[in-house]
């Protein structure tokens, strides 16, 4: 009865760690991908991935609020979300992302070495002595978090700042579904509306500066300095 | 009970300025539901310095007294700026202001945005201060900025859509650092009985049981909190998009943001403060803050000095403020808590004052440039001029006013806590600080005056003016006894002696 209980868990971490892996392709293909209906979709995918790690933690842990965080993400991130700025994209008619500040290969080098920063820091949270899912998910949590944090730096496009700033908070959900198997359910909602209202609110913001610059290359905003 | 009502009055008169259909109606809305929200904050202090604390549903709605403090400190601001606004609003409707190629429904629609934006914006803030638990208190928070982003790009302009856009995206990260943090310090307290539940995010829970959060963790989350809502409060070097939200938004938005919104920032900071120095001891948060803090204040010290527009001049005030009271908080000890909560409650009177007699100017000058409007404020406006000199003589900390005594309080708790360092750096940026100020409005309202005609009277905008000019006054030399008991027990509260 014992065996086939932690079997269970082994399975189930192997799982987890399987799509926390596609999760974390996803947010490296991200960082290079330059058309951004495409990005777009990626993230979807990204999101669609998490919500699936949550049910998983959710089944093999038993517990049963983490099933509504997933559906709160299938519901947001995976389709409200993209759908919102796949209507912006066609009504912007902005196809494609300028160069970046750091080109393709060298922000596949920069983001494997975040990864790498997020596996040294995820290691002094693990702790033999506590057996769980998601040792990796943690790590790939905080990579995830750093990966959002460059691509922001590294693009021009306000859209594809803001989807990152998406993707970096994925990785705070990711972090939260290893690391505590959730927060209390109050906060999850919180956290899913707020997501919510930033997308729409930071999608409004970005149809406005297209419609005053004719453009949504954020390195044009330099008026307001010293 | 007490508590819902104070979060209902200021949803319900979002909700009424939302369907009002004439200017009037979205004024009187304003204007009736902040004097309910002020009173409201008055008897909720009144409990809570009776009573101790006030909780409700469960402890789910949690007021101490440093909660009934900030609560009451947003109430008054809002009040003072709703009325402002009225004045402030009608005056841009009728020079055009708003926009010149507008019709009458686009002008609006946009008064109608302000007026519905204002009280949800204040709403988030007080929600934020009565929320216990750690997370809805993050998600307060968010809504703070989602709330104020299409009140800075209120003006439509080309500066205003760049300042939004910094303010959502910086402000955005450091949120997201501040989630991250909670999360980590939610996980420090997972040993707890019951951290499953809705409990194990609540301060008060956590603060009893302080000493058994898991310690790595603890110093993970507090470096993540500091630089999350580090963002909001503006401690440099996470400062940058404060001068430009505060110089775009219209004068009293910016008037709550860099009083009320600063005080909210620096409230979640202090929550996790107690959790990490009762777990960590108070070396290691105190450190950190009094880094910060001298950072801020050393930043605004050349922007300050250098500065050619007095809207950016009043923000890095605002920055350096936001330094001192880091400083006030990394020091520790109860000489410096106490030092920490009176400054907050004297700056929370000043800088909104200063941000008034601002918009006054701004409006009847059509610039923000020192260089454009030379001098002369005091010929042309002397109402504004004598309250603008006194505000800001305040807010270098000169003597008679509170500030002095707040700062000075701050540098003696420094010194007497071995923190000689800290101290003599306090005094330095503080006077790099007062003689950019001094320099330059000093120049702007006493200069030799332009051709600039005489400003008709403004009952709104000098109503307010006046008001907050005289609560300055009146505090320098007599704070109300209930009033300095809530300070001291909020200070308590901080130093937990």
């Amino acid at each position: 009865m014992l065996m086939t209980h932690v079997l269970d868990l082994q399975f189930g971490d192997r799982i987890v760690t399987l799509m926390a892996a596609l999760v974390l392709v996803l947010q490296i293909a991200m960082v290079t991908q330059r058309w951004i209906v495409i990005h777009i979709r990626i993230f979807a995918a990204q999101s669609f991935f998490l919500a699936m790690i949550a049910a998983t933690i959710a089944w093999f842990n038993h517990a049963p609020h983490l099933y509504v965080a997933a559906a709160l993400t299938l519901v947001v991130k995976v389709v409200l979300v993209p759908i919102l700025f796949e209507r912006l994209v066609k009504r912007m008619e902005i196809h494609e992302e300028i160069e970046p500040i750091v080109n393709g290969p060298l922000s596949v080098v920069v983001a494997g070495g975040l990864t790498l920063v997020g596996y040294v820091v995820a290691e002094s949270f693990y702790r033999a002595d506590e057996p769980g899912l998601g040792h990796n998910a943690l790590a790939v949590a905080i990579s995830l978090f750093l990966i959002g944090f460059f691509t922001m730096i590294n693009r021009r496009k306000a859209l594809t700042q803001v989807l990152a700033l998406l993707s970096l908070e994925n990785g705070l959900f990711l972090a939260a579904i290893s690391l505590t198997y959730g927060m209390p359910m109050i906060v999850e909602l919180g956290i899913f509306f707020d997501v919510l209202v930033a997308a729409m609110v930071l999608g409004i913001l970005v149809y406005r500066i297209r419609e005053t610059f004719e453009s949504v290359d954020v390195s044009r905003l330099r008026r307001l300095r010293g | 009970m007490l508590l819902i009502a104070l979060l209902l009055v200021p949803v319900a008169t979002a909700v009424a300025s939302f369907f009002a259909r004439r200017r009037a109606a979205m004024e009187a809305a304003n204007l009736v539901g902040f004097v309910a929200v002020f009173l409201i904050a008055i008897v909720l202090a009144a409990r809570v310095l009776a009573a101790g604390t006030v909780s409700l549903a469960n402890g789910f709605f949690y007021s101490d007294a440093l909660s009934a403090l900030v609560v009451l400190l947003t109430a008054s601001v809002a009040l003072v700026c709703a009325t402002y606004s009225v004045g402030y609003l009608r005056d841009d409707q009728q020079s055009g202001e708003l926009g010149d190629d507008m019709s009458g429904m686009e002008q609006m629609a946009q008064l109608r945005m302000y007026y519905t934006l204002t009280p949800l914006f204040v709403f988030s803030m007080l929600f934020m201060a009565v929320a216990n638990n750690l997370g809805v208190m993050w998600a307060a928070m968010e809504v703070t900025t989602l709330a104020s982003i299409f009140l800075v790009t209120f003006y439509g302009k080309v500066t205003s859509l760049e300042a939004a856009w910094k303010y959502a995206i910086i402000g955005g990260v450091g949120l997201s650092m501040a989630l991250f943090g909670t999360l980590v310090a939610y996980y420090a307290g997972r040993g707890l009985t019951g951290s499953q539940a809705i409990s194990g995010l609540n301060w008060s829970v956590l603060a009893q049981h302080a000493a058994q959060l898991d310690k790595t963790s603890m110093r993970l989350a507090f470096v993540l909190i500091l630089m999350g809502y580090g963002t909001k409060a503006g401690l440099a070097p996470m400062h940058t998009w404060k001068p430009d939200a505060y110089s775009e938004a219209p004068v009293p938005t910016a008037a709550i943001l860099s009083s009320a919104l600063l005080n909210c920032a620096l409230y979640c900071l202090i929550r996790f403060y107690i959790l990490t120095s009762r777990c960590l001891g108070a070396q290691y948060p105190g450190r950190l803050l009094l880094l910060f803090g001298l950072l801020s204040m050393g930043v605004s010290v050349p922007f300050v000095l250098a500065q050619k527009n007095f809207r950016r001049l009043l923000a890095y005030s605002t920055i350096d403020h936001a330094g001192i009271m880091a400083i006030a908080l990394g020091l520790g000890s109860a000489m410096g808590s106490l030092g920490l909560m009176l400054h907050m409650l004297f700056h929370t009177i000043a800088k909104p004052l200063l941000f008034l007699c601002a918009g006054n100017v701004h409006q009847h000058f059509r610039t923000d440039l020192f260089s454009k409007i030379k001098g002369g404020v005091m010929r042309a406006m002397p109402l504004t001029g004598v309250v603008f000199l006194l505000a800001m003589l305040a807010i270098v900390g000169m003597p008679p006013f509170s500030l002095f005594q707040s700062e000075f309080l701050i540098v003696r708790a420094a010194m007497v806590g071995g923190h000689t360092l800290t101290g003599v750096l306090f005094v330095l940026f503080a006077t790099g600080v007062f003689a950019g100020v001094l320099l330059h409005v000093g120049n702007l309202v006493l200069g030799p005056s332009g051709d600039a005609p005489v400003a008709p009277r403004r009952p709104w905008r000098d109503g307010s003016l006046l008001a907050l000019a005289s609560a300055l006054v009146v505090i320098a030399f007599w704070v109300p006894a209930p009033l300095l008991e809530l300070v001291r027990q909020a200070a308590r509260v901080v130093s937990g002696q």
